[in-house]
């Protein structure tokens, strides 16, 4: 079964005079173990999905789905209170900008104190500080903090990023939940922590079989641990499936100008050669181009994509394009 | 770094009074009249009299060491006679200003324990009927002004209904001894057989000038708390923590409110100029034994020595406030504790 199964995810702001639809249609499944990736430029509205399925958006957007499933209950139609309730117990995530996103006045102990689960203590409620000590110290071992007493006593404008972000992964994985959603998780710290927070979320995902929904627009770096690929633009879902398949493979303009933009594509490029980039810029969500949203800027675009493109099903890997790639 | 910060706050305090001393000293040359007289008080002297008030301020030495006897006489207790009534005026500001203090403070109690709450829940109700109510009441707290304010309520709770005395501090029939100043310290710590009976028509007493005086407070703080819980709650860490599976109560409790209190807190201090401003109305209308309604006097009755000396007291004590609301905004916030200048 799926861990998590999102049809048709339309996320839409509501300006007043007019509808952006800053999501359109997107499809996301994912098996319990697996690692995805969501790619796509900044603005592509990758951080919208991660959050409209933990609940966390203003009111100002609205989110409308087919359906979208956790593990066979469809969250579109839990009340509010319970959705949260279950999101908080099996759902975490960690964000692109961790020391904002803890509490600057309460120490790092009281925040992690926070996130662990009241049904995995046990005793009276004073014999409780002490075992959410060990407990809270267990879980920054577990994300390579050594200087426990230290960090625990700690401010978060006290620590660095890196340690935060650490932090923020202590507490996601405090209850132990199915699903860790990484929004950028790296964007913000230094080459070095920024492979420490990778192997740290590959181990995670292979010793206690987390499922991970990574965010990123890092392709090089995710595309040899990560299990399946989803490629956004606009807000579209343009190309889906195994990771292999699409790194290797792609079957729609936009991944093959993405693949092709990335450094590591052009290491053998000559000495003050151009780099290879799409034309143009992302489009501004009051200006989206109707039919397919990469039409004025893709190289193979034809009269036929003023309609939207449905996705095809190539064996587990979907393309919406009216012109796939042929392959070798 | 604490003790650092507290370091220089007091170097900023002390210069602060330096300047507040070096302003008052001044003010003795350029009030109208003889300068003797401004400083001590006793007018048209006979020939000893006066040169013994010369020698006494050094009159005919420099400026410098005349400022200096002026500090001294200050820090010794003798800030002249005053004009109209022949006293000393340190009795005078004894007597007075802890009632001043006393009503100041009830009110400052009465908008925090009302402003501070109902602020929490207009942000958590924003942009719903009881945030929409709330504003609404605001905004007349905020426009009317204290005397058509304090006349109205005269004339409904003293003249019409008859539930509340309208003037003083107590009633006549109550004799209580001058202990500390605060008349409700005052009556607790007296030894008399009607203790019970003068504590509660204190109390009468106190209330009319209180929630006058609180009122435009209140409004101030209502609003203040509200854009502060408004802006918290709007951060990231807020967003983070409801993912983090936190219910609406546990993050408005320990997270919102302690980020958005600390603004708060040093709002309160600075509310106290004002406060102090608007205390000065409110005992000329109910006859408060203040020092506020006493300087106005003395303001009107050109008593130079009195006006020197209630303005040090008031904004002396205005700049203490300040700094202890500072003080205190400090060592709750972890940010700005290791913010190493300090700053007014």
């Amino acid at each position: 079964m799926h861990l998590l199964d999102i049809r048709n995810l339309t996320i839409e702001l509501n300006t007043g005079d007019h509808v952006i639809r800053a999501v359109d249609k997107v499809n996301l499944s994912l098996k319990e173990g697996e690692v995805h990736a969501l790619v796509g430029e900044s603005g592509s509205g990758k951080s919208l999905i991660a959050k409209a399925l933990m609940g966390v958006l203003n009111e100002r957007w609205q989110v409308t789905a087919d359906r979208i499933h956790w593990q066979g209950v469809d969250l579109m139609r839990l009340p509010p209170e319970k959705r949260r309730k279950l999101i908080g117990k099996e759902i975490a995530m960690i964000y692109q900008e961790p020391s904002s996103c803890l509490d600057p006045t309460a120490k790092i102990f009281e925040q992690i104190a926070e996130s662990i689960p009241e049904q995995g203590l046990s005793g009276y409620f004073w014999q409780r500080k002490k075992q959410r000590k060990q407990r809270a110290t267990a879980l920054l071992h577990k994300v390579g903090i050594k200087r426990h007493t230290k960090v625990l006593d700690s401010y978060p404008h006290e620590l660095s990023e890196g340690v935060c972000q650490k932090v923020m992964i202590a507490m996601a994985i405090a209850r132990s939940p199915k699903l860790l959603i990484a929004d950028e998780p790296t964007t913000a710290l230094e080459s070095t922590t920024r492979a420490q927070i990778f192997r740290l979320l590959k181990s995670l995902n292979q010793l206690k079989s987390m499922s991970i929904l990574m965010i990123s627009h890092e392709l090089a770096e995710l595309n040899d641990w990560t299990h399946g690929l989803h490629v956004l633009y606009c807000g579209q879902m343009v190309e889906a499936g195994p990771s292999k398949k699409v790194f290797g493979s792609p079957k729609h303009p936009y991944t093959q100008a993405l693949i092709k933009s990335s450094p590591e594509h052009n290491v053998a490029l000559e000495h003050k050669s151009e780099l290879y980039a799409l034309k143009g810029t992302i489009p501004t969500l009051q200006h989206l181009p109707i039919g397919c949203r990469l039409g004025p800027r893709c190289p193979q675009a034809q009269k036929d994509c003023v309609a939207t493109p449905q996705a095809n099903d190539f064996h587990g890997h979907t393309v919406a394009c009216h012109f796939p790639l042929s392959q070798k | 770094m604490l003790r650092q910060y507290l370091v220089r706050r007091l170097t900023l305090l002390f210069f602060m009074v330096l300047l507040l001393s070096l302003f008052t000293f001044t003010l003795s040359y350029l009030f109208p009249g003889d300068v003797s007289t401004n400083l001590s008080g006793i007018d048209s002297a006979g020939f000893n009299a006066n040169d013994q008030i010369t020698e006494k301020y050094k009159l005919n030495e420099n400026y410098l060491l005349q400022y200096f006897a002026f500090i001294q006489h200050i820090v010794n207790g003798d800030w002249g006679l005053s004009l109209a009534s022949g006293q000393p005026v340190f009795e005078h500001v004894k007597t007075l200003f802890p009632a001043t203090v006393e009503l100041a403070l009830y009110a400052l109690l009465i908008s925090i324990l009302i402003g501070i709450p109902t602020g929490v829940i207009a942000a958590a109700y924003h942009k719903k009927w009881q945030d929409h109510v709330i504003y609404t009441v605001t905004l007349f707290a905020y426009s009317t002004p204290v005397f058509w304010l304090a006349l109205i309520l005269i004339m409904a709770f003293c003249l019409q209904l008859g539930l509340l005395p309208m003037s003083g501090r107590i009633s006549l029939l109550f004799e209580v001894e001058h202990q500390t100043g605060f008349l409700l310290i005052d009556i607790l710590l007296s030894n008399n057989t009607y203790k019970q009976a003068a504590l509660i028509d204190a109390f009468h007493h106190l209330l009319l000038p209180s929630i006058v005086l609180a009122t435009y407070p209140t409004a101030v703080l209502v609003r203040f708390t509200k854009d502060a819980m408004l802006d918290v709650l709007d951060k990231s860490y807020i967003k983070s923590a409801r993912a983090k599976g936190l219910n609406h109560s546990q993050i408005i409790f320990h997270h919102a409110l302690r980020n958005a209190l600390l603004p708060v807190i040093s709002q309160i201090g600075l509310q106290f100029s004002t406060l102090i401003t608007l205390a000065m109305i409110t005992e000329v209308i109910f006859s408060w034994p203040g020092i506020g309604a006493w300087l106005i006097n003395s303001i009107y009755q050109r008593d130079f020595p009195a006006i020197m000396g209630g303005l040090l007291t008031v904004s002396l004590f205005v700049i203490i406030a300040t700094m202890i609301a500072d003080i205190l905004n400090t060592i709750l916030d972890p940010v700005s504790r290791n913010r190493s200048h300090g700053q007014v």
